[in-house]
């Protein structure tokens, strides 16, 4: 299934838009986009995930892997996670580490 | 300048043939560069003319040509014999172009501007190259896959009065998927895990090796709950706090040390050493008293067992604490669960809800409790309703994820009662536990 990224930084904060699913094919591209960010300086994300319509365990490990290569306290938000996806991300138990709005 | 590199058999690297061609080039203006294949795996040159002595076989060299395609090209290369004219004609006819001792200077710079102009117009070694490291790379994986195989238990202890059936089918050739069942504190208790190590291939292959090892190892070697370090100690009174109240201690102890050092230890492993990687695996692990039926559980962020019993109700196992491996500082507690006559539990990996169909539907978890509450209360023939469904549902679109499931049921009859695991032969000998001190019941 189509996936597509989209990411603007401004200031130390880069936002990433997500659309589609996220899963173990789409996953490495995501790592990549969050290790340019990390490159870049920031020290917050945030994720648009509105049009994110499923997240598999390789997307959930996206999120360890940016909250492991982000400098220590930085934040990570979700922002219009759908309730199939936080459910995924609640199981899990990272919900503890990042921020979902 | 122009720069030469000459790739040489490792056994021999400055063999008469080696030398008389490294004196040869340098006559003739090149910049001569000795190296053995080992070399390449750090060091990326880029030479004009690249020879490779034949004497590493056909494999090997175009394995080593396959390093020097950059953006669809490759330096001119040119095969030249080492002394075995037999292994050079092999090549030959294998599409490389070749240069033949005696390497005198002009000779050579001569052959190697035909091999130039040859070389233009001949991708015979590229795709050679590219389908060598096709069968390398199949070959690795067949071997992964074997490896991978022996981290699964070889047979699964036999228990009177109940039934085990595990599956496990990976969605490639290695899988982050596993299942466990064997026994701990001499024999009395049966342990079962089923885990999911995030995302898929060989990366989640490499941490299901691990983790498996870690959480096995450290179960088969913890005896009594005293013997654990104070932060499982910790958790157990947290854990036991809880609805079960302090009297359910000395019942639930004998497996819930090994339990909980098993899962709180492997998560401190990984949170040590592996962070940064992060990976992770979301588990049930649970331990059984077979005498008793009681199971106490810790469910690491895994998606919740079902129980079903002999009635037909179901109960889910939610998570008791994180996957393992994804804080440093994550706290587990434990659940518990009684199995009576005729009722089964059941485990599973992601793998069997997130299943889809060619319309792109889930499986989802309402369908597997559908298909659970209509299949009798044997193991193997809840695994193969389940694997039935799953199939059925998928029809013809691609198994996208591995697939594991563990099925415990007790039998309806209430004969056994006093009986301890019987094991196999294999898992008793794996199990060097001395007698401790005796059964707190």
């Amino acid at each position: 299934m189509s996936f597509t990224m989209k990411m603007n930084v401004e200031g130390d904060t880069a936002t990433i838009r997500l659309a589609g699913e996220l899963d173990g094919s789409s996953a490495p591209d995501l790592n990549d986009l969050v290790t340019q960010a990390v490159g870049r300086q920031v020290g917050r994300l945030v994720l648009l995930l509105d049009e994110l319509t499923y997240m598999s365990s390789a997307g959930v490990r996206c999120l360890v892997f940016a909250h492991q290569k982000l400098p220590r306290g930085s934040q990570i938000t979700l922002v219009g996670t759908k309730p199939e996806v936080a459910e995924t991300i609640r199981l899990t138990g990272f919900d503890r580490s990042i921020v979902m709005r | 300048m122009p720069t030469a590199l000459v790739v040489t058999e490792p056994a021999d690297p400055t063999s008469p043939a080696v030398l008389e061609l490294d004196g040869a080039l340098r006559a003739e203006g090149f910049e001569v560069e000795l190296v053995v294949p080992d070399d390449l795996v750090l060091s990326h040159p880029h030479p004009d003319l690249l020879l490779i002595s034949a004497a590493l076989g056909l494999q090997r060299m175009a394995l080593v040509s396959q390093r020097f395609l950059v953006d669809g090209r490759m330096p001119t290369i040119v095969a030249f014999p080492d002394d075995d004219l037999g292994a050079l004609e092999e090549c030959v006819r294998a599409g490389f172009d070749y240069v033949t001792r005696p390497f005198l200077p002009g000779l050579l710079r001569s052959r190697a501007n035909s091999c130039w102009e040859r070389w233009q117009l001949s991708t015979a070694v590229e795709e050679m190259a590219a389908l060598a490291s096709l069968r390398e790379y199949e070959r690795e994986l067949r071997i992964a896959r074997d490896i991978q195989a022996g981290f699964l238990p070889e047979s699964l202890p036999r228990l009177d009065g109940w039934e085990i059936a595990a599956s496990f089918r990976p969605a490639r050739q290695v899988a982050g998927d596993f299942y466990d069942v064997f026994t701990i504190v001499n024999g009395r208790r049966l342990a079962l895990v089923v885990a999911d190590v995030c995302d898929k291939g060989v990366g989640a292959a490499l941490f299901m090796a691990l983790i498996r090892t870690l959480l096995r190892h450290t179960a088969e070697h913890t005896g009594y709950v005293q013997d654990v370090g104070d932060d499982a100690a910790a958790s157990l009174d947290r854990a036991l706090d809880g609805p079960m109240g302090e009297s359910a201690l000395p019942l639930l102890s004998l497996g819930a040390g090994p339990l909980i050092q098993a899962v709180v230890g492997t998560n401190r492993y990984m949170a040590r050493n592996h962070l940064k990687q992060a990976y992770f695996a979301t588990m049930f692990f649970g331990v059984l008293d077979p005498c008793s039926g009681d199971l106490v559980y810790i469910n690491g962020g895994h998606n919740p067992p079902i129980v079903v019993r002999a009635d037909g109700r179901q109960t889910l196992l939610p998570p008791t604490g994180p996957a393992v491996g994804i804080l440093a500082d994550s706290s587990y507690t434990l659940g518990h669960v009684q199995l009576g006559p005729g009722d089964a539990l059941f485990a599973y990996t992601d793998g069997v809800v997130e299943a889809r169909n060619a319309a792109h539907g889930l499986f989802g978890t309402p369908r597997l409790q559908e298909v659970l509450g209509a299949s009798g209360a044997h193991a193997e023939g809840l695994l193969a309703a389940v694997d039935g469904a799953v199939r059925t549902f998928v029809g013809a679109a691609e198994q996208s994820d591995d697939i594991t499931t563990l099925a415990l049921t007790r039998n309806p009859s209430r004969t056994q009662r006093r009986h301890s695991p019987r094991n196999t032969a294999r898992n008793s000998a794996r199990n060097p536990l001395p007698n401790q001190a005796p059964d707190p019941r």
